[in-house]
C-alpha cells in the first residue's frame, strides 16, 4: 500500500507576494500557478516534481531555424535591463530526457537539471545557456535547448551542434570554466547497466555462490573493490568519531547501541 | 548489544554469505552475495536466521538476468528495517521511502532519487556517516548540492534563512517531526525479557509493546526532535570501554516510569557547543534502554541471543539464562565477565538526516521565535511597508485539522513555538531579544 503523507496546515503555504518565491534551491518544482495561490493539501492527484519533469520531458518542440545572433555581452545586459530572473521561470526542474539524445547510445540515464538553482549560481544570467533568441519576435526571449538543437547536421541548419553536443559542451564547459559542478559522466547522469539476460551463463538452479561465480567473470576488479569497505568488512575508519579517528571501528568489531 | 556470537542472525544484513561466526573468509570472493544490491526484480530475499544466505525458494537465475543498478528497495531492505523490524532504528527511515509521496521526502518522493544520487558511490565505497556505526567511507551532505546559501530567492526572508546556516542544520527545519509515516522505536527495557507468558500486546499502530526474547517497547510517531549542538563528530561507548555507573542502575522490578528516571550512560552523543562556530543545532532522535553492564569491570555486556544449534545450551532466546548468555557472549568477544551484572540506563543519539519535507513544510519562523508571535510586520528590525508578507509566517502550529484527517496525531504540537528550546541550547533565550552566539543585536529590546 502505498503511503500518503498529507502535511498539516503549519505545512502549507501562504500566499506569496513575491511573483516567485524561490526559496530552496532545489527543492522546487511547484509550477509558477501554484506559487502564488495556496495550494489545496497535497493528495494522491497531486503529481510529484519527477512526474511532471517526465511529461515535460515527452513534449515535442517545433524546430526553430532562424536564430538571432546577438553579442553575449550585450545580451546579458539586454536581458538583466528587461528583468528577467529566476522569477520568470515556468519549469525549475527538467528531466533531460530526448530521443535525440539517446539515438546512438543508451549508456546513461537521463539528467536531472536543477533550472533553478543554475539560475540563482549564475546570478540570474539567463544568457548563459539561453545564447540565442529565435528571430521571429512573437517567440519567446528564451527557449528550450532542445528547440533549436535537434539530431547533429540537421538538414535545415546543418552547422548547428546537435543536441547532445550542446548539453555536453555548455554543461561541462561551463563547469570547467566556474570550477564548479561535475565534469565526469556520472557526476551528471546514472549509469544504464547492460541488460543482463544473455549476459549471465549459469547452471541449473543455481547455488548462490555459483551466482557470484558468475558475476566474477566479468566483475572480479569490482569484488576485490567490495571486499575492502565497510558494507563488506562491518567496520571502516571511525574518521568522525573522537579519541577514534585513526581506527577501524564497527559491528564486526567494537560498535554497541541499545538495540 | 552487538554482532559478536549472534552472527546467524545478525548478518542476514550482511552483502556475503555464510559469516555465522569468526572462521568467515573475508577475502573469499565467491563469499560475496552482488543479487542483495542488485536484484531488480524485487524478489531476492535472505533467510533472516541464515547468516546471509538467500531464501532457498527463490529462483536466484531469473534474478542474476536481472541485475541492475541499485535502488531505494535494496538498500533499505537492510537500511530501513534495522534493529528488528520497519522504522523501529531510523527516525526518519522505513518502508514508506519504497514508494514515498512527495510530502514523506521531497528528494526520493519528489524527485524519485535512488540512495546513491547523494550517496555518490566510488569502486563500492559509499559516502556518508551514521550517528549508530562508526565506519564510515566519507560524509554526504546537504551542502554538496544545496550551497552554503540554499535559500535563493532575493528577498529579505531569504536573507534570513540563510543567515540561520550558519548555526542550525537544515534538518532542524526542513525535518521538522521524525516518525511522521509509522512509529520508531525509542524505548527498549532488556531487564524485563525472559516472560514467555506475558502476552505481546499491540500498540495503537500495531507495534510490539513487550516480547519475551527483548523486553518492552517504546515507540513514538510524529515526534518532535531533541535538538543539540553538533559539528559533524560523536563521542561514541564502544565495547570494551569502561563506562560510570554511578546513578544509571535500575531495578528491573520497578515500573517503567521509575527506570527512565536518572542518569543515562550515554554511547553515542554528538559532539558540538554554542561556542564553536563549526557547530550546528541539530536535530536527533533519542533511544533510550536499559540494557546489561558487569558493575565489577564497569564495561557493557554483551549477550549471546542467538542459538548456534540445535545443542546452543548458552543463547538466551534458548535458554532464557542471562549468566550464561554474558559468559558466552563476553568470552567471544574478548572481554572480561565477572559473573554478576546490573540492568543500566543507556541513552543514543540518532541524527535525522531523511524525510525531508518540501519547502513550505519547514518550520515557520515563529516556531521556535516566541519573539514574533503576534507580529504583524517587520517593522521591529526594518523600515515599515515592506513587502514580506508576515502572516504567512505566523501561521505555524495554528490549524491542524488537516493532520488530522490524514491520520496523524499532532496535537501535541498545536500551537507551539518552543521546537527549540533556546535556554536548553544556551541562549538567554530567544536570540531575537537576547541576541546570537556570536553577534549582538545592534539595539537592545525590551
Amino acid at each position: 500500500m502505498k503511503v500518503r503523507l498529507h502535511p498539516p496546515d503549519i505545512f502549507l503555504e501562504g500566499p506569496k507576494k513575491r511573483k516567485t518565491a524561490v526559496f530552496l534551491c532545489f527543492i522546487l518544482g511547484i509550477t509558477a500557478s501554484s506559487m502564488t495561490t495556496a495550494p489545496a493539501a497535497p493528495g494522491p492527484e497531486v503529481r510529484t516534481e519527477q512526474e511532471q519533469a517526465r511529461v515535460h520531458a515527452a513534449q515535442r518542440y517545433p524546430f526553430i531555424a532562424e536564430v538571432e545572433r546577438e553579442d553575449p555581452v550585450l545580451r546579458k545586459l539586454r536581458l538583466h535591463r528587461m528583468g528577467l530572473d529566476s522569477g520568470d521561470i515556468t519549469h525549475e526542474y527538467f528531466l533531460l530526457s530526448s530521443p535525440v539524445v539517446n539515438a546512438d547510445t543508451d549508456t546513461y540515464q537521463p539528467v536531472r537539471f536543477m533550472h533553478s538553482k543554475h539560475a540563482s549560481a549564475l546570478n540570474d544570467n539567463c544568457a548563459a545557456c539561453h545564447h540565442y533568441r529565435p528571430a521571429d519576435k512573437e517567440q519567446s526571449e528564451t527557449v528550450a535547448c532542445r528547440a533549436c538543437h535537434k539530431e547533429q547536421s540537421h538538414p535545415q541548419a546543418p552547422s548547428r551542434v546537435g543536441l547532445k553536443s550542446a548539453y555536453h559542451q555548455k554543461c561541462m564547459g561551463c563547469h570547467k570554466d566556474m570550477n564548479q559542478g561535475p565534469t565526469g559522466c556520472q557526476g551528471c547522469h546514472r549509469k544504464n547497466p547492460p541488460d543482463h539476460t544473455n549476459l549471465v551463463s549459469l547452471p541449473e538452479d543455481p547455488q548462490p555462490r555459483e551466482v557470484t561465480q558468475a558475476c566474477l567473470g566479468c566483475h572480479e576488479d569490482e569484488a576485490r573493490d567490495f571486499v575492502t569497505t565497510a558494507h563488506w568488512l562491518w567496520k571502516g575508519p571511525a574518521s568522525y568519531t573522537v579519541n577514534r579517528q585513526h581506527q577501524e571501528i564497527g559491528k564486526a568489531n567494537i560498535t554497541l547501541n541499545n538495540f | 548489544m552487538n554482532p559478536n556470537s549472534n552472527e546467524s542472525r545478525c548478518t542476514s544484513c550482511h552483502a556475503g554469505y555464510g559469516w555465522k561466526d569468526d572462521s568467515f573468509d573475508f577475502s573469499r570472493l565467491e563469499n560475496i552475495d552482488c543479487l542483495v544490491c542488485h536484484d531488480t526484480t524485487g524478489k531476492y530475499t535472505k533467510t533472516p536466521t541464515g547468516a546471509g544466505m538467500p531464501d532457498p525458494d527463490i529462483d536466484l537465475a531469473q534474478i542474476a538476468r536481472n541485475v541492475g543498478p541499485t535502488s531505494r528497495e535494496t538498500c533499505g531492505s537492510c537500511h530501513f528495517s534495522g534493529g528488528g523490524g520497519d522504522h523501529v532504528k531510523h527516525a526518519n527511515m522505513g518502508s514508506e521511502l519504497n514508494d514515498p509521496c512527495r510530502t514523506c521526502d521531497i528528494h526520493m518522493g519528489g524527485y524519485d532519487f535512488t540512495c546513491t544520487e547523494c550517496h555518490r558511490t566510488t569502486n563500492h565505497k559509499i559516502p556518508g556517516k551514521s550517528s549508530s556505526v562508526a565506519a564510515t567511507e566519507g560524509t554526504t551532505q546537504c551542502i554538496d548540492c544545496h550551497t552554503k546559501e540554499p535559500h535563493y530567492g532575493n528577498d529579505l526572508l531569504d536573507h534570513h534563512l540563510n543567515e540561520h546556516c550558519d548555526h542550525i542544520a537544515c534538518n532542524t527545519c526542513h525535518s521538522p517531526l521524525y516518525a511522521r509515516s509509522h512509529p520508531t522505536k525509542i524505548w527498549w527495557d532488556w531487564s524485563e525479557a525472559g516472560d514467555t507468558d506475558r502476552p505481546v500486546q499491540k500498540g495503537p499502530h500495531g507495534q510490539p509493546l513487550y516480547h519475551w526474547k527483548k523486553g518492552v517497547f517504546g515507540w513514538t510517531q510524529n515526534a518532535k526532535p531533541s535538538y543539540a549542538w553538533s559539528n559533524g563528530y560523536t563521542q561514541r561507548t564502544l565495547a570494551g570501554d569502561t563506562v560510570d555507573l554511578e546513578g544509571k542502575i535500575v531495578d528491573p522490578d520497578a515500573s517503567q516510569k521509575e527506570k527512565k528516571q536518572g542518569d543515562y550512560v550515554h554511547l553515542a552523543s554528538p559532539v558540538g557547543d554554542k561556542t564553536d562556530p563549526d557547530s550546528k543545532i541539530t536535530p536527533f532522535k533519542v533511544m533510550r534502554g536499559v540494557q546489561p553492564a558487569d558493575p565489577e569491570t564497569s564495561l557493557l555486556l554483551l549477550p549471546h541471543l542467538f542459538p548456534y544449534g540445535q545443542e546452543d545450551t548458552t543463547a538466551y532466546w534458548k535458554n532464557l539464562d542471562w549468566q550464561k548468555a554474558f559468559e558466552e557472549g563476553m568470552q567471544a568477544s574478548g572481554l572480561p565477565y565477572s559473573g554478576d551484572y546490573v540492568w543500566v540506563r543507556t541513552d543514543m543519539y540518532w541524527r535525522m538526516e531523511h524525510e525531508v519535507l518540501p519547502k513550505e513544510g519547514a518550520l515557520k519562523c515563529t516556531q521556535c521565535h516566541s519573539a514574533l508571535q503576534g507580529e504583524k510586520t517587520c517593522d521591529r528590525c526594518h523600515r515599515p511597508a515592506r513587502a514580506a508578507d508576515f502572516t504567512d509566517l505566523m501561521q505555524g502550529g495554528e490549524r491542524m485539522q488537516s493532520a488530522e484527517d490524514s491520520g496523524w496525531d499532532p496535537k501535541h504540537l498545536e500551537k507551539k513555538s518552543d521546537f527549540l528550546n533556546f535556554k536548553d541550547l544556551g541562549y538567554e533565550g530567544d536570540p531575537i531579544i537576547h541576541g546570537g552566539r556570536f553577534k549582538r543585536l545592534p539595539l537592545s529590546f525590551e
